[in-house]
This record gives C-alpha cells, sequence and structure tokens, in this order.
C-alpha cells in the first residue's frame, strides 16, 4: 500500500510539474556519440537464442517426446533475459557503443564514399537496443514457460517445432534490434517474418491457419519491399547502410531541419524515411496493411502474445524510433506517420468493438494501440511511444495470455456470447484477475495503470503539439472506444453469471489432452464439475473445462504483478515518463528542434490531458458496464443488443470489419489473378516458345561443330594447325593500322 | 641467382621425394612398393607446407636477383598446387596394376617386381607437380619451356597407362601427339621473342617492350608462344583433344588432366601477358601513370594480344559448353566443361590487373583466375572423384568397369548418399550457384571484366554460364531427384575408399571455401599483383642496358 502511495504521489506530484519542461530540453543538443568498444557478452544474446533453436531441432532430430525444448527454450532465453540486464548495465554506466563480432559482408572497391559496402555482424547497443531487448528476452522467457503448459496436448514433433521456431524468433528478434547496420535488420526483419508465418501455420492442417500464414507473409512481403528500396536509397545517398555512418550523414541535414528548411534537404534524403514507413506499416500492421494481423491469431495463443502483440509487431516502431533522424529531416514523413497511426487506431478500435471473438477483439486492440505508438512518433513524442510500446507489450501479453487460458481450458471457444462469469470459476482466479489488470492497463484507467501514463503522454504529446490537433481528437476519441471494448470482454467473460459452452476443438483433443484435464488439475477439475452440475446450460455433458496449471498461472501473476511495476521505473525516476524516458533520450530515438507548445483550452496539454484521458476511460468503462454487465442474465444477450438497430447498418459493417478485405480482394486480389491468368497464357505460349528455341541454338551450334570432334588425330591436328592460323589472321586483319 | 634457389625448396622436396619414390618402387617386395603412394603424400604435403609459410618475402628480392614479374604468386600458386595435388593423390589410389593386383591377392599368379608399374606412375604424378610448381617461379623463358614440358611428358604416359583398356592407349597417343604441335607452337613463338628481343630472361624482354615497344617480329612470338600455350588449358582451337584423352584415360586421371596442364597453361600465359603489357606499378604509385600511358600496353594488354585472348575466350567457353550440352558421357561432359571453365577463366586475363586504383580483389583479373584456379580445382575433383569411386559391377572377363554415362548416376543421393550429395554440390558449384564456391569464384571474373570495360566478353560470359547450367543441373539432378533404372546393372562403389574421401572433401571444401573465403580472396588479392620487373625508370636506355648487363 505504502507503494501505491509512494506511485500516486510521485504521478501527482513530481511528474506533473515536469511535463513540458522535460520533453523538449534536449533540442539542438550534439548528436548521439557512440564509442566503438561495446561488451563483448552481447553477442551472447543472440547466441543463447539460437543455441536454443539448434537443440530444439536436435529434439526434433532424435524426435523427443517430453517437455524438454520447452524447458531448454526457456532456460537459454532467461540466459538472454540475463545478458540483456547486464548489457543494459554496461551501456548505462559507459554509454552507447557498437560490439563488433564478426566481418559478414565487407566489400570495398574503393576509398571514396560510397564505394564500400560494409555490413557487418555488429551490434548497435544504445538505451534503445537495451529496453527493446530487456521486454523482449523477458517476455519470451514468460511466455515460453506458459508455452510449455499450453502447448502440451502437443508434445511430440509438433512441440519441438514450436519451440524450435519460437527461439528462431529470439534470435531474429534480437539481430533486428540490435543491428548495427540496416542489413542485419533486414535478416532480423526477414527472420522474424519467416517464424511469423510458421508459427501462425503451427496448424498446418487447418486451412483457415495456412491462409492466414500465407496472408500475413505476402502482406509483409509489400512492407518488406519498401524497407528493402528504403535501404537501397540510403545506400545510394549516404553511401553506407551502418547507422553510425548514415546518422553522421543525416547530421548535416538536422540544422535545416530545425531551422525548417526542408527545400535545403535533398528530396533524395527525405524520400528514404516514406520508404522505410512503408516496411514499418507492413510489420506493425498499419492502415492499409493492418489486414493480416487479426487473422494472424490463427497461430497458438502464445505465438500471438509474444509476436503479434508484444514484441515483433513493435519492430515497425522500432525502425522508426531507431531511425528517428531520418524521419526529422523529412518534411511530411512524420506527419504521414501520425495521420496513418491515428486512422488505424480509429478504425481498428471500431472493428473491435464489433467482434465477438474475444481473442480477435485483443487482435484489433493491438492494431489500434499500435497506431497509437505510430501517432506517438508522428507527434514528435518519441518518449510517449516507447513507453507505450514497453507497457504495452507487458498488459497486451497479459491480455492475450489471459484470453488463452480461457481458450485452452474450454477447447477452444473465445465466443464472448457463449462464455461468462469465467473469473469466478474456483481455480480461474488469478486468470480473471490478470484479465482485469490488463483490461485496465488497456482502457487506460487512471492514475494506477501503466498503460494510463503511456498513453497519456502520446496524447498530451499530440495536444501539445499545434500541428496535430486533429490527431489528438481522434486519439482522444479511440480511447474512449477502447476502454469500452476492452470491458465489453470483461464484463461479458469473466464476471457475469457463469456459463460456458465448450468450442469445437473439443474432439479435436486427443485423448492424452483430455487425461491431461483429470488428472494434471484436479482441483481445476473439481471445481469445473461443480459448475457445470449446477449450469444446466452447459451444452457439452461429458466437457470439463480445465482450469490452468501452474506455469500459466505463474506467469500470468508475474506479468499481472509487473504491469504495475513497470509504473515504478516510468513514474518514480524524474523526467517526463521516467526511466524509459531517459532511455530514449539517450539514444537515436531522442527528438530534437524547437516547437511552440500548444494549449489545450487555455490548459497545459499535458496536464489537462491527464484528467480529459481519464475521464474519458472511465466513460467508456461506465459505458461497458451499463450495456454488458448491469442486468445481464445470460452470457448470450446483454443490453446492448438493444441499441443495435440505432446504429443501423453501422454496427453490422463494423462486425465485418467495414469490408476492408473484401475491397482489397476486389480491388487488388481479383485484377491480379485475372492478369496472372493473362500472363499465363503469355508464357504458356510466347515465352515458352522463345525459351524453347533459345534452348534449341546451343544444341543446333552443338550439332554442327560436334563432327569437328571425330576422333581422328589427323583431323585434329589439321584443326588446330588451322585455328591457330587463322586466329593470327583475325588478328592481323582486325588491326591493319597496327 | 643463389637467391633464386629460396624460391625453390618446394621443388626441391618433390623432387627428392621423387627420387625416393623411384627407388622404393624397384624394391622386390609389394608392400614395401605400396609405400610409394604414402611417401609422394608425405612429400607433397611437407612441399606445400614449406611454401605456405616459409616462401621469402618477394618484397625482400632484388631486381638483380631476379625479381619475379608477379611476386606473390609463387607462394600462392605453389600451396595452391600442393593442396589439389593431395586431393588428387587420394584419387589415384589403386589406378595402375588394379588387375594384376587383384589375381596376386586371389592367389592365382605371384608378384613379378618387372610389371609393376606404380612406382612409375606415382613418380610421373610428383614430377608433373614439380613441373607445375615450376612454372610458377619462371622468369626466363628457357625455364618456362622446362617446366612446361616437365608438366606434361608424364601426363602421356600417366593417361596410356592409367587404364588396361586400349583406349586409354589410343588416347595417350593421341595426347601425346598433339601436345607436341602445341609445345613446337609455343616453342617457336618463345625463338621468336629471343629473335626480336636478344632475351630470354623475362626482366629483360618486359623491360626491352617497355623501352622499345614491342616489334611485329616480338608480337608475332608473343602470339605464337600464347596459341601455343593455350593447348594447356584446352582453349580453342588447341582443345580438339580433350573430350578424347579425358573419356580414354581413367576418372582420376582426367581430374588431374583438367587441373595440371590447365595451372601451368594460365600461370605461363599471365607470365606472357605480364611480360607484353598491363601496367607495371606497385599500388599506390599513381603518380607514374603517365609515364606508363607512353609505354606499350598502359593498364591493358597490347592491342593484338587483347584482341586474340577476347576471340579466344568467347570461342573457347561458346564452344566448350554447346558441345557439353549434347553429351551423355559424363566424362566427355566434364571434358567440354573444362573447356568451357578455360574459356571463363580467359576473361580474366584479358581483363588484366588494372591501374593502381583497382587493387580490390574484385577488380583484379589476375586475381581472379588464380582465385578461379583453385576453385575450378577444388570442384572438378569432386566430380571426377564421385566417378572413379564408383564401378559397374565386373563383366563376364572379371575386369572393373568404369561408370560413365549420366544415367550411371541416377539416385546416387539413395544407394551412396555421400557420393550422391558431393555430385550434387560439385556440378552445382561448377554451375556458379550462389552459396557455393564456383559462385565467388565466377564472381570476380565478372566484375573484374566490367571494371576493364570489356562488357561484351561479359555478356558472353553470362551467356554461357545460362547454357551451362543446362548441363550441370541434368548433372545434379540425375543423383538427387532421378531413381536408378530397374533394368540397368547396379552402380557399386569402388574398393579404394580414399577416392570416396576425395569427393567428400571435395565437396566440403566447394561449401567451407565459400565461407571461409575472405582470407583466402587476400591472398589472391596479393598473389594477383603484377609489378614491374625491373625497377621503373622513365630514362630509358640506360635502364635496359643495365637490365640486360644483368
Amino acid at each position: 500500500m505504502t507503494t501505491l502511495t509512494n506511485i500516486l504521489h510521485a504521478a501527482l506530484t513530481g511528474s506533473i510539474g515536469q511535463h513540458g519542461e522535460v520533453a523538449h530540453a534536449a533540442a539542438g543538443a550534439a548528436p548521439v556519440q557512440i564509442a566503438a568498444n561495446g561488451p563483448w557478452y552481447a553477442v551472447l544474446i543472440p547466441v543463447f537464442a539460437i543455441a536454443a533453436f539448434l537443440l530444439c531441432a536436435l529434439c526434433a532430430a532424435f524426435k523427443v517426446k517430453s517437455k524438454l525444448p520447452a524447458w531448454i527454450t526457456v532456460a537459454c532465453l532467461a540466459a538472454s533475459c540475463g545478458v540483456s540486464a547486464s548489457v543494459y548495465a554496461w551501456v548505462s554506466s559507459h554509454g552507447p557503443a557498437i560490439t563488433y563480432v564478426f566481418d559478414w559482408i565487407h566489400v570495398v572497391w574503393g576509398k571514396d564514399k560510397g564505394q564500400s559496402f560494409v555490413a557487418n555482424f555488429a551490434f548497435y547497443l544504445d538505451t534503445l537496443t537495451c529496453l527493446w531487448m530487456l521486454f523482449v528476452t523477458g517476455l519470451a522467457t514468460l511466455i515460453a514457460l506458459y508455452a510449455s503448459e499450453y502447448m502440451s496436448h502437443d508434445v511430440g514433433q509438433g512441440y519441438n517445432r514450436f519451440f524450435a521456431a519460437f527461439s528462431l524468433f529470439v534470435f531474429s528478434m534480437a539481430c533486428l534490434v540490435m543491428a548495427d547496420n540496416f542489413i542485419l535488420l533486414y535478416l532480423g526483419w526477414e527472420g522474424v517474418g519467416l517464424c511469423s508465418y510458421l508459427l501462425i501455420g503451427y496448424f498446418y492442417k487447418k486451412p483457415s491457419a495456412v491462409a492466414a500464414a500465407k496472408k500475413a507473409f505476402i502482406v509483409n512481403r509489400i512492407g518488406d519491399l519498401f524497407l528493402a528500396l528504403g535501404i537501397m536509397l540510403c545506400f545510394v545517398h549516404f553511401g553506407t547502410v551502418e547507422y553510425k555512418a548514415v546518422f553522421a550523414g543525416v547530421e548535416e541535414y538536422i540544422k535545416h531541419f530545425e531551422a525548417g528548411e526542408f527545400n535545403k534537404i535533398p528530396p533524395v534524403a527525405q524520400w528514404i524515411a516514406y520508404l522505410l514507413m512503408g516496411g514499418a506499416f507492413g510489420k506493425s500492421a498499419q492502415l492499409p496493411l493492418y489486414v493480416w494481423l487479426p487473422d494472424a491469431m490463427e497461430g497458438p495463443t502464445p505465438v500471438s502474445a509474444l509476436i503479434h502483440a508484444a514484441t515483433m509487431v513493435t519492430a515497425g516502431v522500432f525502425l522508426i524510433a531507431r531511425t528517428y533522424p531520418i524521419f526529422m529531416i523529412s518534411q511530411y514523413a512524420l506527419h504521414s506517420v501520425a495521420w496513418v497511426g491515428a486512422l488505424t487506431a480509429l478504425l481498428a478500435a471500431t472493428i473491435g468493438m464489433a467482434q465477438f471473438d474475444i481473442k480477435r477483439i485483443m487482435a484489433y486492440s493491438t492494431v489500434s494501440q499500435l497506431g497509437y505508438m505510430f501517432a506517438g512518433l508522428g507527434v514528435m513524442t518519441s518518449v510517449g511511444a516507447a513507453a507505450h510500446v514497453f507497457t504495452h507489450a507487458f498488459f497486451k501479453a497479459m491480455l492475450f495470455l489471459s484470453c488463452g487460458a480461457v481458450m485452452h481450458g474450454f477447447a477452444g471457444q473465445l465466443d464472448l456470447r457463449k462464455l461468462s462469469g469465467v473469473g469466478s470459476m474456483p481455480g480461474w482466479r488469478i486468470v480473471g484477475i490478470a484479465m482485469l489488470v490488463g483490461c485496465l492497463n488497456l482502457a487506460g484507467f487512471p492514475i494506477i495503470t501503466a498503460g494510463f501514463w503511456s498513453k497519456d503522454a502520446i496524447l498530451g504529446g499530440a495536444f501539445a503539439n499545434p500541428h496535430a490537433q486533429s490527431i489528438g481528437w481522434i486519439l482522444l476519441l479511440t480511447a474512449g472506444l477502447t476502454a469500452y471494448y476492452t470491458f465489453r470482454v470483461y464484463f461479458r467473460v469473466f464476471v457475469g453469471p457463469q456459463h460456458f459452452e465448450p468450442g469445437d476443438e473439443l474432439h479435436a483433443h486427443d485423448d492424452h489432452g483430455h487425461d491431461h484435464a483429470h488428472a494434471g488439475h484436479d482441483h481445476g477439475h473439481d471445481g469445473g464439475h461443480q459448475s457445470h452440475s449446477h449450469d444446466k446450460a452447459a451444452a457439452s455433458h461429458d466437457f470439463h473445462p480445465h482450469a490452468p496449471g501452474w506455469a500459466i498461472n505463474t506467469v500470468l501473476a508475474i506479468l499481472a504483478i509487473s504491469a504495475f511495476v513497470v509504473i515504478l521505473p516510468l513514474k518514480l525516476i524524474p523526467g517526463e515518463l521516467g526511466w524509459v524516458g531517459q532511455m530514449v533520450e539517450g539514444s537515436t530515438a531522442r527528438a530534437v528542434g524547437h516547437m511552440e507548445h500548444a494549449k489545450f483550452f487555455g490548459f497545459d496539454a499535458h496536464q489537462a490531458m491527464m484528467v480529459v484521458s481519464s475521464v474519458v476511460g472511465l466513460a467508456g468503462i461506465a459505458v461497458a458496464f451499463v450495456l454488458h454487465y448491469a442486468g445481464r442474465t445470460s452470457a448470450a444477450t446483454s443490453r446492448a443488443d438493444a441499441l443495435l438497430p440505432a446504429f443501423g447498418p453501422l454496427a453490422n459493417w463494423a462486425q465485418h470489419k467495414w469490408y476492408v478485405d473484401e475491397f482489397y480482394d476486389f480491388l487488388i486480389r481479383k485484377p491480379l489473378l485475372v492478369l496472372a491468368h493473362l500472363f499465363h497464357i503469355i508464357d504458356q505460349y510466347l515465352v515458352d516458345g522463345l525459351v524453347d528455341a533459345a534452348g534449341y541454338l546451343p544444341r543446333a551450334i552443338g550439332r554442327l561443330l560436334r563432327p569437328s570432334q571425330s576422333g581422328e588425330l589427323h583431323g585434329y591436328a589439321l584443326g588446330m594447325a588451322g585455328g591457330v592460323a587463322a586466329l593470327l589472321l583475325i588478328v592481323f586483319l582486325a588491326t591493319t593500322s597496327w | 641467382m643463389i637467391d633464386r634457389l629460396q624460391f625453390l625448396w618446394p621443388e626441391i622436396i618433390l623432387f627428392i621425394t621423387t627420387c625416393v619414390v623411384m627407388v622404393i618402387g624397384l624394391s622386390k617386395t609389394y608392400l614395401r612398393r605400396k609405400a610409394t603412394a604414402l611417401i609422394a603424400g608425405a612429400g607433397i604435403a611437407l612441399a606445400t607446407v614449406w611454401a605456405a609459410t616459409r616462401s621469402p618475402d618477394a618484397e625482400s628480392v632484388t631486381a638483380a636477383a631476379g625479381q619475379l614479374l608477379l611476386p606473390h604468386m609463387v607462394a600462392y600458386a605453389k600451396t595452391l598446387i600442393g593442396i589439389v595435388g593431395l586431393m588428387l593423390l587420394l584419387l589415384m589410389a589403386g589406378t595402375v596394376d588394379r588387375e594384376e593386383e587383384a589375381q596376386i591377392a586371389a592367389g592365382r599368379r605371384s608378384f613379378d617386381p618387372l610389371r609393376s608399374n606404380r612406382a612409375e606412375f606415382y613418380a610421373f604424378y610428383l614430377f608433373s607437380l614439380t613441373g607445375l610448381m615450376l612454372c610458377a617461379d619462371a622468369d626466363d623463358l628457357i625455364w618456362l619451356f622446362l617446366a612446361l614440358e616437365l608438366t606434361s611428358l608424364p601426363t602421356y604416359i600417366m593417361v596410356a597407362i592409367s587404364t588396361a583398356q586400349t583406349r586409354g592407349r589410343e588416347a595417350g597417343v593421341k595426347y601425346f601427339f598433339l601436345g607436341a604441335l602445341g609445345a613446337a607452337t609455343f616453342l617457336y613463338g618463345f625463338a621468336l621473342i629471343y629473335g626480336a628481343t636478344g632475351s630470354t630472361n623475362l626482366n629483360t624482354i618486359a623491360s626491352h617492350f617497355r623501352t622499345d615497344g614491342i616489334s611485329p617480329l616480338a608480337m608475332a612470338g608473343l602470339l605464337l608462344s600464347l596459341l601455343g600455350v593455350s593447348f594447356k588449358i584446352a582453349a580453342v582451337p588447341m582443345h580438339f583433344y580433350t573430350p578424347d584423352v579425358y573419356e580414354g584415360a581413367a576418372p582420376q586421371v582426367s581430374a588431374f588432366l583438367a587441373f595440371v596442364p590447365k595451372t601451368a597453361g594460365f600461370i605461363s600465359i599471365l607470365l606472357l601477358c605480364a611480360v607484353a603489357g598491363w601496367a607495371y606499378l606497385p599500388a599506390g604509385q599513381a603518380g607514374s601513370l603517365t609515364t606508363v600511358k607512353a609505354a606499350p600496353g598502359g593498364t591493358q594488354l597490347p592491342e593484338l594480344m587483347r584482341l586474340m585472348l577476347w576471340v579466344m575466350a568467347a570461342l573457347t567457353m561458346t564452344v566448350g559448353n554447346v558441345l557439353a550440352v549434347l553429351q551423355t558421357s559424363v566424362k566427355r561432359l566434364l571434358a567440354y566443361s573444362s573447356v568451357a571453365h578455360s574459356g571463363y577463366m580467359l576473361v580474366g586475363v584479358v581483363a588484366g590487373p588494372g591501374g593502381p586504383a583497382d587493387q580490390g580483389f574484385t577488380s583484379n583479373g589476375v586475381s581472379a583466375v588464380l582465385f578461379y584456379l583453385l576453385c575450378y580445382g577444388v570442384m572438378n575433383v569432386g566430380c571426377f572423384a564421385v566417378l572413379a569411386a564408383l564401378e559397374r559391377s565386373p563383366g563376364r572377363d572379371g575386369n572393373f568397369r568404369e561408370t560413365e554415362t549420366l544415367a550411371d548416376l541416377r539416385g546416387l543421393c539413395t544407394t551412396h548418399p555421400a557420393l550422391g550429395w558431393s555430385m550434387v554440390i560439385c556440378s552445382l558449384s561448377l554451375l556458379g550457384m550462389p552459396p557455393l564456391l564456383g559462385f565467388f569464384g565466377k564472381l570476380p571474373l565478372f566484375t573484374a571484366g566490367i571494371r576493364a570495360g570489356e562488357l561484351p566478353l561479359v555478356v558472353i560470359l553470362g551467356l554461357n554460364s545460362a547454357i551451362a547450367a543446362y548441363y550441370y543441373l541434368r548433372m545434379a539432378f540425375a543423383p538427387f531427384l532421378e531413381t536408378p533404372d530397374a533394368s540397368a546393372e547396379p552402380v557399386i562403389a569402388s574398393p579404394f575408399r580414399v577416392r570416396q574421401l576425395a569427393a567428400v572433401v571435395s565437396a566440403g571444401g566447394v561449401v567451407l571455401l565459400a565461407i571461409l573465403g575472405n582470407s583466402l580472396m587476400e591472398e589472391c588479392r596479393k598473389a594477383g599483383e603484377v609489378r614491374a620487373g625491373i625497377p621503373f625508370v622513365t630514362g630509358g636506355k640506360a635502364e635496359h642496358a643495365s637490365a640486360a648487363a644483368d
């Protein structure tokens, strides 16, 4: 309780006074300096992860049928996390540094600028890297622990495959985050994309999972194309792909940026930001490339929690934060980022409001929250964006894991109309509490949740930016919607009268899974049975929901506690958003430049936002309470149903995701299909014909020359002598001028 | 002259080994004769290690003591020769006397010292390697001629005795006569060069060319020498013998033919080109570039030599590839592929080392050639080793029979996984598939060609690589994708297991060298530095005179 008081105290006194001044205090300072002598042990972070991958692959090779791969993964990732912490300790005492591991690509064809192509396996270790690596490895460890239980019905090759891909993901993410050049980042970027594809398609016998995996991969390819083009343009303009040299090159344009003279910055340099942005939008599921993320929920829930909520999808935010100077020197890039982010946030929130699948709601909320982060970057509050990445990683992972526990226990049931009062069922208490904590964070419950502070920083930043007022309003509206749909899930599923219908995976679960429910979780099973016997509405006679075991509960408890604990570094350390603020200010993501501070109806924007966003958040929760909790007697219906006609077709459209998928299908996929058929015909008759002809040519020449190889000695001798004569003749004829 | 001796220790070691092998080979007991292979291996290994570690620093050798035109090449080339030589030696097991020894083992006859060819075979092999190494430190036309002939003469006999079949003898005879024709051609060329310049010393000739220009007589000599030497590399128009000889010889000897004479030929061509052209500038002396422009050649070869090599490169690649497309015999196919690869390497010769600004590995054509020799040696040994490690089950006469056609390779990945995969890897590498060694070998040929402005030739090189894909993919797919014909007689592994080892080592080398190639490329970059034979002074006559007096 004392802690809470301290937090409140710090929040109310310390930081409110400090808002504003600190935010733009660093403007115009010297560029970020980076030393070349980073700690060698930074390499252990990816090494542990790849070791876990190799060991899991070995497990697969030896067809291990136990939980061994899970324990390997947990141990290795925990070691990675420990190394990350010690790297952070090093960086915080010695300042940013580069750790060189080995020459990866090193081509030099001249001494001038742009006449070498160097992309070493080296790590750029600054506080931004550390921030990302800490939560990536930390969450990965916890989620691997969770998955050890969650995936237990698949022990065997599937289990081995899962943890191998999981470890490979962490390795790729480490490459992405720690890279000291764009090429290594790209390697990681593609690596996480590959792992995402493999894990979404984990249930590869399920057509929808395969389709989702392909969709994710293909949509990401579009973004990756832009990223690749951005990297190439970066090389074309700056003559290097190493961050250090690129930032040194950007430095000369920063003064033009500060003076607002964008016409003095070459357009090519400005274009880099737009292209990189395209890559970021793909990976982080922003308009117009967000469509893959909701479908990606076909993967196992730990994957959704780690990759599609906490870490991989923030790679786009990371890319922009890492290359923030490049974005600053581009006149409209950050504005575009802000607008795309805000519109994505709103669109995804409206879709989330009308969905019934709780995991899908969480997916849309992820898209929406990522939109917040982009908006935060766009309105020049990179600190707020990074803080939101950080807090969001914890509470969204927790929300997904809670949903996953429900899905695991109720045989794949995710429909909020078929579940009710889960939190009060025996054995489900920790899940209920974790869900509540997560929902409070996502909804931005004032003061006591970390999500509130990070979201507030973005909102305040938007309203403080004189060019981003409309973005601020959009985000504020979205905050209200977010609070509503978040608590819609909570009030429908976790509280209220107890009721459940098992999902369709009941029969898909093999006997092992069912035995597991009986043997492993007696307490949960008994409880489930009681509620079952009381609840006449239960659809299946022999279905017993099995409450989560120790691994899931432990992870959820740790995450629930840490969702509060992350407030401490945010609020107890002075400066805007405390520790995270320091981390960002000390890195490449620092926002520079002076900007006049806009007022919100005459009040300081940051201070006003604390109050306004609190009110909006609470209002959203209240609406959800009235519509979905108060007086609800069954799982399937609520007062909200009565309101639906009032919205007319809007509700229906939102439920169908505004028909965006169908629109893309009509606009892009169908024309491409037609074109593909057309090209197929051209290929078959014209191109194949030409290729056949070209393939025939060498054979024809060969047949022509073949008689020269008669096998007769005098023929050969004649050929040689004749050839010598002919060649000499050619040479002397060709150069008569000599 | 005594300074020159310090370059020669690897050759001296090899020569001593050769003598030991010959003497041991005369012993009366079968067992002692069997030791010859081991002694040969030890000798080559020692020579290789010596060349790699104890070669004198080329910078320290003064001009007066006979500085070489490609001073750094010596150590590199000898190490390369030693390494590939060791791999080839693994293959040579059981090449000669196989049937006699089988009969002895079966007790059908007793050991007859007079009929055994084993020691002679290894001695010839070592002689040939010695000659090859001697080519690398040639600083005189006579030296070069003797070294080339020391390389070649043993090969004629090795071809003839490598199999018990008549076609081996036929191949040996053909190879000998045509080889003599080639040797006559370049000897005539050498004579013309001597006639034009009055010297056989390469340094002296080079400085003569630089000061007085290349007279038409000397140019005719140079062109004839290049044409004659191109017999060794099997370039058009001297390529006719290749398929017949490769097919007639045992596959292990064909592997040897594809590497040893080819390397000798390329080293000679590089030396001859260095004599007549290219910029003789150590890196960093950009200031004297203007003076070089006045000299014949400049950063390029003399126009006539460039033109001839250009035509030869284009023809060699194309003829080799289009004829290979039609083959079903793997040995003939590899023979034509050997022709084609010589054409690829000629692109590097045409490109030349470039000016002082182009000292990087990727822009120096000479480095590219030297690197490609290593790449080609490794992957080529791999392909032939797979052939040598396989045979058909003995026919009615009890004699073993070679595998020959592509059909014999079908399904090898399942029947003999190690050999099958070696074949797949080496074929793909010969094709130049990116992660493998062949790609990294071919890449600098392209970049050096582009750097030198030889775009049409580079386009021809690219087209030929595409044509080559056709037959290399057949070679790679046959073991991997196809299944053995049920009706055909099964292919069995040769009893000489070291041949399998050679195949696996080559395939491993193809993969490993591609990964660890960085330091190797640095060595090649250095080896490709071409330098003035004589310290470069613009004075002209005085310098020439002093050089001649040497």
